[in-house]
């Protein structure tokens, strides 16, 4: 890891890999917790609900 | 607290609910998160570059630091140059108009560069030593005029300086009494010597590297290792780390202007930066409050998404 990195230069933007790994992870994080479904058990409507009345 | 009750049981009446138990989730997502950082730091340790000092750059690089403190002797060099909060040089800090902050600041940390970086750490080593009494004696009675003549040539006569057994040494010329001043200044450094003395503060404890850390990015020495590990500001800098560590992605908002023009050339680069952050920051805080803004996510919908199972149901 004390190895110096690569470096990606495009334009103006001068990215390390090591860095873009991080951005990367952080848009795959992102996306996985807008489709993951929430730990309830059952994916019908419905089930484990409450209605306050 | 009845009233309360009855008043949220009529705000809720008809909402369907979903019980979740929000303490678990927050206990749960800590672990795992110190879970994951014990792990990671065991694994990749962190970044562990040696540090560089007076006393290693003066070995390294002796005519850069000797370049250096001639610039700190003369009061040309960046330090000294510099402004508020170290001096009072004229048109010195970056303004925007009438937006001066670092004028309104004033010189909290005010330095003397030829005084507390190359004359004050020589008084100190005279003791015991007539040649260096001596050269001093003779820069400090000679006139401003006389010092200026005698720091230029020397200056100008380092280009094409050499080193021999760990001393600088220039070609022939009227120079005073500058070469044994530097000579000595570069000794000290040598030793670890200069470091300590701009460490000094009367306290037990030192922990302010203000002055040995504007001694250093005055030279190239510094500048050039940074420049190695991608740490300058035209480079991204403050988003990168050392080594293959990633870095301070999330600065990437202030970063970017840095390598853009007008900025990327602009004097005043970082003061327009930080304004410009700061009018970003209050508009992302007034999003609710500004049209067009506001409708975003009506038209980008990625609440429905993620509470997809809700809006499939209604």
């Amino acid at each position: 890891m004390d190895a110096p990195a690569t470096y990606l230069n495009w334009a103006f933007i001068l990215i390390s890999i090591p860095n873009l790994l991080m951005i990367l992870g952080m848009i795959l994080l992102f996306i996985v917790a807008l489709v993951a479904p929430f730990p309830h058990g059952s994916e019908e409507p419905g089930a484990g609900e409450q209605r306050h009345e | 607290m009845t009233g309360t009750t009855d008043t949220q049981a009529r705000y809720y009446a008809g909402i369907r609910m979903v019980p979740f138990d929000l303490l678990k989730e927050l206990v749960l997502a800590l672990l795992g998160v110190a879970v994951l950082i014990a792990v990671l730091a065991a694994v990749l340790s962190a970044p562990d570059v040696p540090p560089v000092t007076i006393g290693s750059w003066s070995q390294a690089d002796p005519v850069d630091f000797v370049t250096t403190a001639s610039a700190e002797l003369a009061g040309q060099s960046g330090t000294a140059q510099y402004g508020p909060p170290y001096n009072s040089t004229p048109d010195a800090a970056q303004a925007l108009g009438p937006i001066v902050p670092q004028d309104w600041a004033g010189i909290s940390t005010p330095i003397d560069t030829a005084k507390e970086f190359v004359l004050h750490p020589l008084e100190l080593a005279a003791t015991g030593n007539p040649t260096l009494t001596s050269a001093l004696d003779t820069y400090n009675g000679a006139d401003a005029t006389h010092q200026q003549a005698w720091l230029d040539s020397y200056t100008k006569a380092l280009d094409g300086a050499t080193v021999e057994n760990g001393q600088v040494t220039v070609a022939a010329g009227d120079y005073g009494p500058v070469p044994t001043l530097m000579g000595s200044l570069l000794g000290i450094a040598r030793s670890g010597g200069l470091d300590a003395l701009l460490l000094e503060n009367g306290r037990f404890f030192q922990t302010d590297f203000t002055r040995p850390l504007l001694f250093m990015g005055d030279g190239n020495y510094m500048s050039n290792l940074a420049a190695d590990q991608h740490l300058t500001g035209d480079q991204w800098g403050v988003m990168n780390e050392t080594g293959s560590y990633p870095g301070q992605t999330w600065l990437w908002l202030y970063s970017v202007w840095y390598q853009l023009p007008p900025f990327n050339t602009a004097p005043n680069a970082d003061l327009v930066i930080v304004l410009i952050v700061l009018a970003l920051t209050t508009l992302l805080a007034l999003v609710p409050f500004i049209p067009i803004l506001r409708d975003i996510p009506r038209w980008v919908p990625v609440h429905k998404l993620i509470w997809r199972r809700y809006y499939r149901s209604v």
